[in-house]
């Protein structure tokens, strides 16, 4: 176990120890551990990677730490930046994992209930990744979709987000009232400069899926110079095309069957809630 | 609005009456706990803490198959791992091959069957946790795949799983007149999913190897003495040469640390000479130990006009899974309480428990009757709607009354105050709206900041009531034998009653308090050495071993009485013992316990053995139950229909307890066995596919949080005293279990109009009906 101070440190002792693991919350890595699935040669701790644990603006954008617990993100301050992160944050599970876990393990553990995922992918958020060949620049979607993966001794050091100063949502569905994994996930946000409604639903598929259809339908629905309000009946009707973009009719005559039906009910519910609250 | 339960109580006419001040020690009184302390601390220690010179760690190796046939085991690349001391398969086991709790059909390892996911085959003892897992993952095992078993309405026609067969036991209960018909029916199909005692600690023991060729083993047993006499077969041992000593019981709401962890550990002791340490882990823990039955039940009720049942029919199907366990006990539970507390005058009960290759079923507590409770219940429910009649006005028509018969034929002959119970928690305020005390907050379903909307959530209500038997049934020799000793103005209590948690030894401490007025009482740990006390369940110890401590201790008062009444000439009764003090009635004689006992120590042991019961005949019909204790919960809930998300909201309690000994104590047993019966309703669910367990882990498998566990309102404790129980007391922690579920249930049904026939609800059948 190696604790670098920086992320070129980090980089290199992962350079130096290719069957090291990088460790950060270990809400995720270390429970692998524990059952017996994971047996890291050597762990590389980024605690004390300190430029990676707050955040800081960038033309318009904010540079977040890979580093930043969900505890922290779900404070009011951040809240105030980006508030469907921070909704996310707040849901994604008991205080202990909360005060644990980090975005950029919620990023690289890629599970399909990361709560944190749908909100990146409707913030069409950027991944700069630390490597031995330097900084580069990845969407989050591409590495969610395995498109661009990270490569030997990379790292997922900051996480670039567009500052919208509009309304952003979060909102999800799980099986019970105190935290727990999502069956489904919506976010939704404002895009008032570019005019734009960005949707994705998370859980229900190994990444988030964006409804782009939906989204310019809904869009140009909005009077963005007005009060931005829609009738219940665009929201309804929002709702189930999000659901049905996201879970289609199976071709042919065979119906879906109830638990997938009830799934994609979900998502309307959900999506036309996320967008009604994001409007309001 | 915000007194909890606990604050509740006192309010409830009790023998002391609201005025008086509360009592500090004796029965009665809320004494805490004497390890409260330390287990808040964190500084108790469990099985899992145990540490031994020189021990090795033990694994366990576990069938990934549901079903196959074992075709050859070779653990040679195990055994030759650096660190590897043992490792043992069925071969290496010296004594019976198989164990079981009431049927001998579960083999300590499985040789050439494996019936279920998760079954042992072998077993490791190495010097490290980690090599022991690795060399148990190094064992290679050839399988032949077989099609798992895992409908259990097609175990009957299956291939048999077991040389004994698929049936386990059928009981066809016939009470009355087959042809009776009501002018109103209604019928239910209701599947009740498989729960998980999911104890907070997992399976841990330790086994040392004893010079004489015997084993003590260290564990969290319920049961020490079973699990001695079923361990011991196993290693060919004597009872004598092996010893389970108890150790802390990190929650038990099941048969815990069964036999299967205790067996392998014990004879990797033997065999290596060195003390040996298992620790489950939680996947192992949900694979190994024993669940609550998967059951599938019809039902038809035929009602008059008025609502008066004239006849239930039922069919009750139990999974039992694999192996026998408790699965005939929990048939006839399920069969005898088919129709619940109420009167029926004709009853036709079919019940069957089968094997499959699906997860092991036993012992959890409330089994049978929480299952069927659900469905009478169900089937109440719509015997209202279909006569218009508001549910709990339908229920009090038919309540169950002492003098009243079962459909087993037993005559009910203890207090049964079900009316009494049912109209506390209907006549109890319904809790505000939220529109009416907007600055409570209202956490909706969904939870806070979650995605609930004011909008879709709608409110329900339900009743139910329901019923579970005491102690050992059919038959069972129940007795327990308790030592009470003074000394020095300090009395001990020694007992093999295991304190899991119910309050046990904390009573035991209350019972020799009120009985010899010592205040320093003692309560030794259980180990076999001493008497049996019989197996942790059905309330078996406030009633057999709570009468057996008050026995021994009215031994030694007449022994330290005896000499000064006969000095002063009178009877022992009329001596009283206070504060360490004895009086006279006429004050003439005072003096201390200390001096009274002169230095010396008194000892004495006492049985406790209730009224025998008798097993249900060929047609269901016996006195099989020593005791019955009721319970009534209204429910209300909050349903979120467009997402089907539900939150209980209140649950109100009115419990037939006998009498309160603890009033603190037996307020938690009531909130925990409520916030379990919640779990059973909406989240807790061992999913299974094609036998194999999926996410057997906490993550998977959802108990309820703070968040989900209700305001409990214990709104009435019937004291009715029951004759026949020492302190007339009725066991308190299975009866809420059993009730709850149905409760919930019925509160959804009414909020969205579905009709709720399936345990855990699902979301998608809490969805309104559109």
């Amino acid at each position: 176990m190696t604790l670098p101070a920086t992320l070129g440190e980090a980089v290199a002792a992962l350079s130096a120890m290719p069957a090291a693991v990088p460790v950060a919350g270990g809400t995720d890595l270390m429970a692998a551990v524990n059952k017996g699935q994971l047996r890291p040669a050597g762990l590389v701790g980024l605690g004390r990677v300190n430029e990676i644990r707050g955040w800081q603006y960038q033309d318009g954008h904010a540079l977040l730490g890979a580093g930043l617990t969900h505890a922290r993100m779900g404070r009011p301050d951040f809240a105030a930046l980006i508030p469907a992160l921070a909704a996310a944050a707040r849901a994604a599970g008991p205080p202990q994992i909360r005060n644990a876990g980090t975005l950029g393990g919620n990023i690289v553990t890629a599970a399909p209930t990361g709560d944190a995922l749908p909100v990146l992918a409707a913030l069409e958020a950027d991944l700069l990744v630390a490597g031995p060949g330097g900084m580069r620049e990845v969407p989050v979607t591409h590495l969610l979709a395995g498109r661009e993966l990270l490569g030997p001794a990379e790292l997922i050091g900051h996480v670039r987000v567009p500052l919208l100063h509009a309304p952003q949502v979060f909102l999800k569905a799980t099986g019970r009232t105190g935290p727990g994994r999502a069956t489904a996930s919506v976010a939704v946000v404002l895009d008032p400069a570019r005019r734009g409604v960005r949707c994705a639903v998370g859980a229900i598929a190994p990444m988030p899926l964006r409804p782009l259809e939906a989204e310019r339908w809904i869009a140009s629905l909005i009077d963005w110079d007005a009060d931005r309000g829609l009738a219940p009946e665009a929201l309804t009707a929002f709702g189930e095309y999000v659901a049905a973009a996201c879970i289609p009719d199976p071709p042919g005559e065979e119906p879906l069957p109830p638990a997938v039906l009830h799934l994609r009910r979900t998502v309307a519910a959900l999506a036309r809630r996320a967008l009604g609250r994001a409007l309001s | 609005m915000s007194n909890d339960a606990a604050t509740a109580i006192p309010a409830v006419d009790g023998p002391q009456g609201p005025q008086q001040e509360l009592p500090t020690h004796g029965l009665g009184a809320s004494l805490p706990p004497a390890d409260a302390r330390a287990k808040t601390e964190g500084t108790f220690p469990y099985a899992a803490d145990l540490w031994a010179e020189g021990l090795l760690w033990a694994a366990v190796l576990r069938s990934p198959h549901a079903h196959a046939r074992v075709l050859s085991i070779d653990t040679s690349a195990a055994a030759g791992m650096p660190g590897v001391r043992l490792v043992v398969t069925h071969a290496d086991v010296p004594g019976e091959a198989t164990y079981g709790r009431t049927v001998a059909d579960r083999p300590v390892f499985a040789s050439d069957l494996v019936r279920h996911h998760g079954e042992a085959i072998a077993a490791v003892a190495a010097d490290h946790p980690d090599t022991a897992r690795l060399a148990a993952a190094a064992i290679a095992v050839e399988y032949e795949v077989l099609e798992p078993v895992t409908d259990p309405e097609k175990a009957f026609a299956a291939p048999p799983l077991h040389p004994d067969g698929n049936l386990i036991r059928h009981i066809p209960l016939r009470y009355g007149d087959p042809d009776a018909t009501g002018e109103v029916v209604v019928e239910g199909l209701y599947r009740i999913g498989r729960q998980d005692p999911a104890p907070i600690g997992a399976e841990a023991g330790l086994a040392v190897p004893r010079p004489d060729g015997g084993v003590d083993i260290y564990t969290a047993s319920t049961d020490p003495h079973t699990d001695r006499d079923l361990a011991a077969a196993c290693f060919g041992l004597g009872p004598d040469q092996v010893k389970v000593v108890v150790t802390g019981v990190p929650g038990a709401t099941g048969d815990r640390e069964d036999p299967g962890f205790q067996i392998p550990l014990g004879l990797l002791a033997l065999r290596t000479g060195c003390p040996v340490k298992l620790a489950a882990t939680r996947e192992e823990s949900f694979l190994g130990h024993a669940h609550r039955h998967p059951t599938l039940l019809r039902y038809r009720h035929h009602a008059d006009a008025e609502g008066r049942l004239v006849k239930v029919e039922a069919q009750i199907l139990l999974d039992a899974g694999a192996y026998a366990e408790a699965s005939s006990e929990s048939l006839a539970a399920a069969v005898a309480f088919a129709c619940g507390p109420y009167v029926v005058p004709h009853a036709f009960v079919e019940g069957w428990a089968v094997r499959t290759n699906n997860p092991p079923s036993g012992h959890v507590r409330g089994e049978g009757a929480m299952q069927v409770c659900a469905a009478y219940e169900a089937q109440m429910d719509k015997l209202a709607a279909r006569l218009g009649l508001d549910p709990a006005e339908l229920r009090l028509r038919n309540a169950l009354a002492t003098g009243d018969i079962l459909p087993t034929g037993q005559t009910v002959t203890c207090p049964a105050p079900v009316a009494e119970l049912l109209q506390a928690v209907r006549d109890f305020p319904l809790p505000a709206l939220p529109m009416d005390s907007p600055e409570d907050g209202w956490l909706l379903p969904g939870g806070p900041e979650g995605a609930g909307e004011p909008g879709a959530v709608r409110r329900g209500v339900g009743y139910a009531l329901g019923m579970v038997h005491m102690l050992g049934a059919e038959g069972t020799d129940e007795v327990s034998t308790a030592t009470v000793k003074v000394h020095d103005g300090m009395a001990t209590v020694i007992c093999a009653a295991v304190e899991t948690g119910q309050g046990f030894s904390t009573l035991a401490r209350q019972i020799v308090q009120d009985t010899l007025g010592i205040d320093e009482v003692h309560v030794a740990s259980v180990d076999t050495d001493q008497p049996p006390a019989g197996p942790a369940t059905h309330g078996r110890h406030t009633w057999v071993s709570g009468g057996a401590v008050e026995r021994a201790a009215k031994m030694v008062r007449t022994q330290l009485l005896q000499p000064l009444a006969h000095k002063f000439g009178m009877s022992t009764e009329l001596l009283q013992i206070t504060d360490g003090k004895i009086t006279s009635y006429d004050g003439v004689l005072s003096t201390t316990v200390t001096e009274a006992l002169e230095g010396k120590e008194l000892w004495a042991t006492a049985q406790c053995r209730p009224h025998p019961t008798e097993p249900l005949d060929g047609a269901g019909q016996g006195d099989a139950f020593v005791g019955l204790a009721f319970c009534a919960i209204r429910a209300v809930v909050d349903v979120d229909i467009e997402l089907g998300s539900i939150r209980v909201v209140e649950m109100a309690v009115a419990q037939d307890v006998g009498r309160v000994l603890n009033p603190a104590q037996l307020a938690t047993r009531i909130e925990a066995g409520v916030t379990q019966g919640v779990g059973a309703a909406l989240t807790e669910n061992l999913r299974t596919a094609r036998g194999l367990v999926r996410h057997p882990d906490l993550t998977g498998y959802a108990l309820p949080t703070a968040l989900d566990a209700p305001d409990i309102r214990i709104v009435k404790l019937v004291e009715e005293r029951d004759v026949v129980a020492p302190f007339g007391a009725k066991a308190a922690s299975a009866v809420p279990v059993v009730t709850s579920p149905a409760a919930v249930a019925g509160a959804v049904r009414s909020a969205t109009g579905r009709p709720v026939n399936r345990l855990p609800i699902r979301p998608q059948a809490a969805v309104a009906a559109s």
